[in-house]
């Protein structure tokens, strides 16, 4: 169990070195991620806003807004909440 | 893996390269398809819905998937790339790469528990990169085979994935691997792309966010779209007017592409109907140069479409910029009058034309056009200049569904008589039995 363990935990250390470049990119992507999607789920949890209104809000451009707005509707994090002129609305979605 | 045998080869897995493997397979043949992707359905399995029946485009893709991956005469080879195919008698020996999933697909039961736990978002091509889905994922909801893959550009290695998976599927320690397959023939089903933008200054080379290709719009319009409903994507407003510009990248000197691109015309005024249906109170405009409507039923089509109240205006549009909004303002020349007017939109499609997808390493001669040449179009428009390797669909020239299911029997058909006529194992099989 405990080299099983240990194999695996050499195979990823091994992988992380192989692809160190592809890694980088990939951790500031994820840091730059974990940011957007606590900025965005605070404000979205206050009441529905719409993109443009996060944009405004957070400074993040709204195109960018509405790509992570829309990964996060697909993963269950936000849903609609009805339109607000020609916008639709987003909510957080609480977990119970 | 072993090396094979097989009777025919199929390249491409789109709805040309389906059709072919099912029809040799359906006549007892045993055909191989590699498919680059780690799915197959082509560019068909991502439309909405087909012109001129308005049928749902996945209902009629995913059965004929569905068929391929369960046909006993089909050997379906996906993420797989052709390294190299060389002569051997009548036949080929074709060298061909299995890239690494880093799951073992015997395994995987398409849960998709590991892409819920994987912490990083990505583009996601299958919606034009406006959707979104993880480093590890199933790559779209009616994939075949519904087996996840693992992007490493993407992947922390973090090993979450492996943690959550309950089958224990996820095989950090694959690698790529080559096998050859030996076929007594080839058929050739790549495809196409749309015709580049990026050079198409006047047209803001892709920059513009609310300026969009009609793939994108094929993804909107589809109920598994990245947002669910028809928005633009450069601020998420539902769009109150758009337009579609034709021939942007088809019949075009600048570009090199002089050619008609024979389906956009069809796709545009099928989007138009649609987008009417999803977004009644928007107006639609086509600026055309002129409406092609070539198959059965599609003149009528046309004709539904403007009594439907979508907007015909003959005219070349020169350019396009945008205001501070980020609205699109078209610059149009109306062919009839000579004036040059400028309209305003919230969205703008570019009817992009078609060209061929990229080419595996088959040396096969080009037409001027790039598209795999025919010596014989009018009598045999599926043979190629190298004895023993056939080509349907795009992969021949621009061409609709239809075209493309009807050259694929014509191409299967070819590719069975040239098996027989080479002695095929299956022949000397059949003789066996027969005896
Ligand atoms: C916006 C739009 C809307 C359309 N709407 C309609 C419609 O409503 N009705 C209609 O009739 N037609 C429509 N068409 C046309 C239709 O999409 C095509 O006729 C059809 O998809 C062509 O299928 P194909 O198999 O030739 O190519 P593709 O669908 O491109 O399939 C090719 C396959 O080959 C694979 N491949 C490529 N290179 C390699 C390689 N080197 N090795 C292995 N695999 C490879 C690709 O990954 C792909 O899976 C539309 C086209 C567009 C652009």
């Amino acid at each position: 169990m405990t080299t099983q363990t240990l194999s695996r935990a050499e195979l990823l250390k091994q992988l992380r070195t192989t692809h160190a470049e592809s890694v980088k990119r990939a951790q500031e992507l994820l840091k730059e991620q974990k940011h957007m999607q606590q900025e965005l789920c605070a404000f979205f949890r206050e009441k529905p806003r719409t993109v443009p209104e996060a944009a405004q809000a957070t400074g993040i451009p709204a195109d960018k807004v509405l790509w992570f707005v829309a990964a996060m509707k697909k993963y269950g994090i936000v849903a609609e909440a009805g339109m607000c002129g020609d916008y639709p609305l987003y909510k957080k979605v609480e977990e119970n | 893996m072993d090396d094979l045998h097989m009777d025919a080869l199929v390249i491409g897995g789109g709805i040309a390269g389906m059709q072919s493997a099912l029809d040799l397979g359906d006549q007892g043949f045993q055909v191989a398809l590699v498919e680059r992707d780690p799915s197959i359905g082509g560019r068909m399995i991502t439309l909405s819905k087909v012109f001129p029946t308005l049928d749902c485009c996945s209902c009629i893709t995913t059965p004929k998937m569905s068929a391929v991956a369960h046909h006993p005469n089909i050997h379906l080879y996906t993420y797989c790339e052709i390294q190299s195919v060389q002569e051997h008698g009548a036949g080929f020996d074709v060298s061909i790469l299995q890239k690494p999933r880093y799951v073992d697909i015997s395994k995987c039961t398409g849960c998709r528990e590991c892409e819920y736990e994987c912490p990083i978002t990505v583009p996601s091509p299958f919606d034009r990169n406006l959707g979104a889905y993880r480093a590890i994922r199933v790559p779209f909801s009616t994939a075949v085979p519904q087996k996840a893959v693992l992007d490493p550009e993407y992947c922390l290695w973090c090993g979450k994935c492996e943690q959550k998976c309950p089958v224990e599927a996820i095989d950090f320690s694959q690698q790529p691997e080559t096998f050859t397959i030996e076929a007594d023939s080839i058929i050739m089903a790549t495809g196409f792309d749309l015709t580049p933008v990026s050079t198409k200054k006047e047209y803001g080379a892709g920059k513009l966010h609310n300026v969009i290709d009609p793939l994108m719009m094929e993804r909107f319009l589809a109920p598994t779209g990245p947002y669910g409903r028809v928005l633009r994507p450069g601020d998420g407003k539902e769009p109150g007017s758009i337009a579609y510009v034709q021939c942007a990248g088809s019949r075009d000197e600048t570009l090199g592409i002089t050619y008609c691109s024979r389906v956009c015309c069809m796709y545009a005024i099928k989007q138009a109907m649609l987008l009417n249906g999803a977004l009644p109170m928007a107006d639609i405009t086509i600026y055309y140069m002129d409406i092609r409507t070539f198959g059965k039923g599609y003149e009528q089509f046309y004709q539904n479409a403007k009594a439907m109240g979508v907007n015909f205006v003959r005219g070349k549009v020169a350019s396009i910029r945008e205001d501070a909004d980020q609205n699109p303002i078209l610059k149009v020349e109306m062919t009839d009058t000579g004036e040059i007017v400028e309209q305003t939109f919230d969205l703008v499609v570019l009817s992009q034309g078609i060209v061929p997808a990229s080419h595996p390493t088959v040396s096969l001669p080009l037409g001027s056009d790039g598209f795999i040449s025919v010596p014989a179009p009018d009598s045999a428009p599926c043979v190629t200049g190298r004895p023993g390797i056939f080509v349907t669909g795009t992969a021949a020239g621009p061409m609709d569904i239809v075209d493309s299911i009807v050259s694929a029997s014509a191409a299967a058909a070819e590719a069975s008589a040239y098996i027989r006529e080479n002695g095929s194992r299956l022949e000397v099989e059949k003789e066996a039995l027969y005896a």
